[in-house]
């Protein structure tokens, strides 16, 4: 799967790439052409090639080169359409040998700055001044580019002609003779130069694959840095310290409330989470999730202590699918989703991420349903994080539960809009087996109707 | 010589039309000329399409945009590749239109082209900047159908008006249209303290106090005004109206009795028929601009698509009395 595919089901991973700061339309295709990577040894070169980017960004970030670089980048347009068509023999247009000129001058610039900054090694651009100079007869050196008089002997004398009549502006047939003589030359001289750059075609495409590269990873150093976002390291675990989800601080730095890091560490087979609603629970499968696919795609991640294993893939049912038009209730939609999970799960190494299975249906079947899903992840190779409200579901699986609300966190005044302030996002082992019962006193919280709450605590006293 | 040594005093013009086939191309290539004449170097795009040999409304037989040595110009490449010059690129956009990126160029030996040009005034903007930077003195865009936008004092320093028998065959409509839209151009300007106020505001109708503050009215679009009524007025009696000003504004507004002063960003922001404007500034109200668009010359073309002649020295006559400006026929001034 490549990342193209992966925003589209997570808006945490949509939201890093939104804000990834490339240069170009090239460089943009790069990074969405990215795969999710099960290769250990191709995401610790490309996180080696990050650390060395990421010096380099910091120690040049305002200087000449790197400054430079940006700007050529800025400057890069996509040709892969024109490249292809050199490669099939099909000959450029003067627009498009233009394009192909000015390809040739940026590679040279960009070469030149990222020398500047010492990471040739690193990126190297394949040399291809030979393009710049069979576009550049004159040897101006400057990314101009017309069907220049040197090309063909039968040029400039026609010019001259064409250039005094239409001064003299007197013969409109001569001048319609010589347009159309000086087009079918400046076509002859096109297929001519498209056939001498035919060899080249590769070397050029290089070079744009190799400047759009650089752009993605450049724009990946500026935002690890940017986000202070750490280097992952393969492991037996997965653990994080102090995970954010980066989606969610931005939005609660800009309405003024509190963002917790959360730590967690799982492993193979079955982790359950449970505790009061509004704890973040849902936040906290997102945020793994969103995780795994920036470090299976050669990201950096948000985390101060990033430790985690390869998966052929993270499968996940968060939120509401109910989709009335295909027929298909919430209940359903789930349902299908997880029954595609657990199949996918026989045969792949997952990261599963299941939020609040069966909780649309009634509680006996839903609970027997959760039980059943438990056992069946417990034996996959999968690694999954369940969250739930149900309790005593038996198996021998951990527990993790958020702390959830403390009414003496803060000495600020309670209120349904400051309730954030009173919940620890932290997670702790739990051997109990139970859930916590704070609905009502959740919704008491929420400012919910008094006669609600209080004909639902005498129905639970019965 | 009407009218050349006055553009040169900006940096930008626009060409811009009551209708098609009022003559703008006719007035650019005079321009054109003339400004060659003089060694300036300038540069030339186009709001949209134009330039094409053959109307593609009427199918009427068109002129075309011919450019000299020297002068840049932005255009389509499918356009580029037709042009019957010889010219160098000197750069391509990466943003697309329907015919292609936008190419700039210069001419080496001169030579007809078709022209066409960014959609939208944004762009626009930047490709003034563009030509600017690449050594015009003058930037000119020709405009396409009867589009306004680009006369934006926010777009191009100055603009020629272009009317002409395609408006109206009868005399007196085609004095009375254009006259209206003379009207609306030459309207005051505000203050400087004022435009300073209010430059900033984006969206929205808002009230301007004593003080000359603005304060934001809460009402997004003048299409949102339902019966609003004598309360637009409570922070004073003068609005500033920061998007398109409508006939249903005015009709709002007129009622509420006199010395009322809208407030509109510029002429291309009005969207509003005499009617009703007539009734708005019986009351003793008056429209204003923040920033008033500088009106150069009015040219004329006396044939429209249909076959209609007007008499050239009677309707120019006519125009330049009821407008109080020089009116030129394009036919004649090309001559």
């Amino acid at each position: 799967m490549r990342i193209k595919e992966l925003i589209k089901g997570d808006a945490g991973f949509q939201y890093v790439v939104d804000n990834m700061e490339l240069m170009s339309a090239a460089g943009r295709r790069k990074m969405l052409d990215t795969e999710f990577s099960t290769d250990a040894e191709w995401l610790n070169a490309e996180w080696n090639r990050m650390d060395k980017a990421i010096a380099a960004v910091r120690k040049h970030k305002y200087k000449k080169p790197y400054v430079d670089l940006r700007h050529c980048l800025m400057c890069l347009h996509d040709l892969r359409g024109t490249l292809a068509s050199l490669a099939n023999h099909t000959p450029l247009n003067e627009v498009e040998l233009f394009e192909v000129k000015n390809l040739a001058q940026l590679c040279r610039t960009a070469a030149g700055a990222i020398e500047g900054f010492g990471l040739t090694e690193m990126l190297p651009l394949p040399n291809i001044d030979e393009v710049f100079s069979i576009l550049d007869p004159d040897h101006t050196g400057i990314a101009n580019f017309y069907i220049y008089d040197s090309y063909d002997p039968r040029l400039a004398p026609l010019r001259k002609e064409l250039s005094a009549l239409q001064i003299a502006g007197n013969d409109p047939e001569r001048i319609a003779a010589l347009l159309t003589e000086q087009n079918e030359i400046q076509g002859e001289v096109c297929v001519r130069l498209s056939d001498k750059l035919v060899p080249w075609a590769p070397t050029i495409s290089e070079a744009l694959e190799q400047m759009a590269y650089t752009d993605f990873l450049l724009a990946k150093a500026e935002l690890a840095i940017a986000w202070n976002l750490t280097r992952p390291v393969l492991g037996e675990n997965i653990e994080y310290k102090a995970l954010i989800n980066p989606r969610l601080k931005k939005r609660n730095e800009s309405t003024g409330l509190r963002y917790q890091p959360v730590d967690i560490t799982i492993g193979h087979g079955v982790t359950l989470v449970t505790g009061a609603n509004m704890a973040g629970k849902t936040v906290l499968l997102k945020s793994i999730g969103t995780a795994q696919a920036m470090v299976q795609c050669g990201f950096h991640a948000p985390a101060e202590k990033v430790e985690t294993m390869l998966f052929d893939g993270v499968a996940t049912s968060i939120g509401d699918d109910q989709d009335e038009m295909n027929g298909l209730s919430s209940y359903a939609a789930e349902i299908i989703k997880i029954s595609d999970i657990v199949k996918r799960s026989r045969t792949e190494h997952l990261l599963v991420l299941i939020d609040e299975p069966a909780r649309t249906t009634n509680p006996t079947e839903g609970k027997a349903i959760v039980q059943a899903v438990i056992r069946l992840m417990q034996n996959a190779s999968s690694a999954t994080l369940i969250t739930t409200h149900y309790g005593q579901l038996g198996g021998d699986c951990r527990r993790l539960r958020v702390r959830g609300f403390v009414e003496d966190m803060s000495d600020i005044p309670l209120n349904p809009r400051n309730i954030n302030l009173f919940i620890d996002y932290s997670l702790t082992e739990d051997k109990s087996g139970t859930v916590p019962h704070e609905a009502l006193r959740i919704a008491s919280l929420l400012g919910c109707d008094k006669e609600l709450i209080d004909r639902a605590a005498d129905f639970l006293n019965r | 010589m009407p009218f050349v040594q006055e553009i040169l005093k900006h940096r930008s013009l626009s060409i811009v039309g009551l209708e098609k086939n009022t003559g703008k191309t006719v007035c650019l290539n005079y321009i054109l000329r003339r400004l060659n004449e003089l060694g300036v170097p300038v540069g030339v795009t186009s709001i949209g399409v134009d330039g094409e040999q053959v109307d593609s409304v009427f199918a009427t037989a068109k002129p075309e945009v011919t450019l000299y040595e020297g002068t840049r110009f932005i255009t389509s490449e499918q356009h580029y590749m037709k042009r019957q010059t010889v010219s160098v690129l000197e750069h391509v956009d990466s943003r697309r239109t329907a015919l292609g990126p936008l190419v700039t160029a210069r001419v080496l030996v001169r030579g007809k082209v078709l022209l066409s040009g960014a959609a939208t005034t944004g762009v626009l903007r930047g490709q003034i900047g563009q030509l600017c930077n690449a050594g015009c003195r003058l930037a000119i865009v020709d405009g396409a159908l009867s589009r306004l936008s680009l006369a934006s004092p926010t777009v191009t320093e100055c603009m020629v008006l272009a009317t002409g028998a395609a408006v109206s065959a009868n005399l007196k409509q085609l004095v009375a249209k254009t006259r209206f839209l003379h009207s609306l151009i030459c309207l005051d300007e505000v203050s400087p303290a004022m435009r300073a106020a209010l430059s900033p505001v984006e969206q929205g109708l808002w009230g301007v106090d004593d003080e000359g503050v603005p304060h934001d009215l809460g009402i997004a679009s003048v299409f949102l005004i339902g019966n609003a009524g004598s309360d637009l007025l409570r922070y004073g009696r003068t609005l500033f109206a920061s998007g398109a000003v409508s006939d249903r504004l005015l009709k709002a507004l007129t009622p509420l009795g006199k010395d009322i002063t809208l407030v509109a960003r510029d002429f291309t922001k009005l969207f509003i028929t005499p009617e009703a404007y007539n009734d708005f500034t019986r009351k003793g109200n008056r429209l204003m601009m923040l920033q008033r668009s500088k009106l150069i010359a009015v040219t004329l073309n006396p044939t429209s698509p249909q076959g209609f002649l007007l008499d050239s020295r009677a309707t120019c006559d006519a125009l330049s009395e009821a407008l109080q400006t020089p009116v030129y026929d394009v036919m004649k001034i090309e001559q």
